[in-house]
């Protein structure tokens, strides 16, 4: 061994024992750099925050149609409408059969049975609510379809939707980029 | 008397309950977040459709309406204004036959978005407009199996596909790129 490799072992050996001779030291964690992360998250996640009156949760399989327009969402019901059922308030009320009709046996003349009694229980209740808020009623059904749906089976929740005293329509797109 | 000299101490701020609530924050945040931005086309139901929304000035209501129809047919579109379709026959109102656009895609199955002439549709939808200026109405129909998504592109087309209506909804002036923009839909119409 060349007598500089052993002043550097015995360097070493000197600094472990001054190390050694140190104990414990209380470390503390920094969390600023976390901090930083985390205020970045929450500021883009404001920022992408919806500001719309309605919240719109495409069902399972839901393809909404793209559109160009740019005209906000207004308040509303929304009533969801995809190639498996038709759904309102979380419940879903009426099947689709494989053509993408509506079930022949929900429908009578245009109206979807199960649908308007939906409607109009939950029309009387907003209508009580704005009676007791002093608020109008708007009476907007916001239409949440699917790319394939048929005009058939549009037209029949339309009208159900207006023999349930429903008198603005809005359809729901996603904003072409 | 000597006076006591100043220590000076440092401060550390405690970040934990401020990380805590941020923390809080982000799966909150991450529900209420708009993945996708969604918008609106205001549809009217057909009572409306003759029924002007605004009280128009004096020289408006002498102007003869347009009645703009389009029905949206498996192989084009079918438009009509004032009961005349656009292309019938000499001394016919209405050629069901023969559609006035013609598919871009002929052949196309339904679900395939491009196989409407959206230019041309909407080239005579600027037509009408440079015509009737006050008229933003358009009669919209189709054939029972036409999919939603070829109703949307059409009402795009008939409104302009440039035409962004998001800030005269707060009060501002329509653009002038804005031309059939309020729907009727209708069915069984044409």
């Amino acid at each position: 061994m060349t007598p500089e490799q052993q002043a550097f072992l015995a360097k070493k050996k000197e600094k472990a024992a001054i190390r050694r001779q140190k104990g414990d030291e209380k470390t503390e964690l920094g969390i600023t750099s976390l901090m930083d992360i985390v205020s970045i998250i929450v500021v883009y996640l404001l920022k992408s925050y919806a500001s719309d009156p309605v919240v719109i949760n495409p069902t399972a399989g839901q393809k909404i149609p793209l559109g160009t327009a740019d005209s906000p969402m207004q308040d509303g019901m929304p009533i969801f409408i995809t190639l498996r059922g038709i759904t309102f308030e979380n419940k879903k009320l009426v099947g689709m059969t494989n053509e993408g009709d509506i079930e022949p046996n929900s429908v009578k003349d245009h109206l979807i049975g199960p649908l308007y009694d939906a409607l109009a229980e939950e029309v009387d209740k907003a209508k009580t609510l704005a009676e007791n808020t002093g608020k109008p009623w708007s009476g907007r059904a916001i239409i949440v379809g699917d790319q394939e749906l048929k005009f058939s089976a549009l037209v029949d929740v339309m009208y159900t939707a207006g023999r349930a005293e429903f008198s603005e329509y809005s359809f729901c797109i996603i904003r072409k980029s | 008397m000597p006076r006591k000299k100043l220590e000076e101490e440092e401060i550390v701020a405690n970040l934990l309950p401020v990380l805590n609530i941020m923390f809080l924050l982000i799966p909150a945040l991450l529900l209420a977040m708009e993945f996708a931005s969604m918008a609106s086309i205001n549809v009217s139901p057909p009572k409306f459709s003759n029924t002007p929304s605004e009280p128009k000035p004096e020289e408006e209501k002498k102007e003869k309406p347009l009645n703009l129809k389009v029905f949206v047919m498996e192989d084009g579109y079918r438009v009509s204004a004032d009961g005349q379709q656009e292309g019938a026959e000499a001394g016919k109102a209405t050629d069901s036959k023969a559609p006035t656009i013609q598919l871009a895609k002929a052949g196309a199955p339904l679900n395939d978005w491009d196989r409407y002439d959206y230019a041309a549709l909407e080239a005579s939808a600027k037509k009408y407009k440079s015509l009737f200026p006050n008229e933003t109405i358009v009669t919209l129909s189709a054939e029972s199996k036409i999919p939603m998504q070829a109703l949307i592109f059409t009402m795009d087309a008939l409104a302009g596909r440039t035409c962004k209506l998001g800030k005269a909804m707060k009060g501002e002036k329509v653009p002038d790129d804005c031309y059939f923009w309020q729907p009727v839909v209708e069915g069984g119409a044409g």
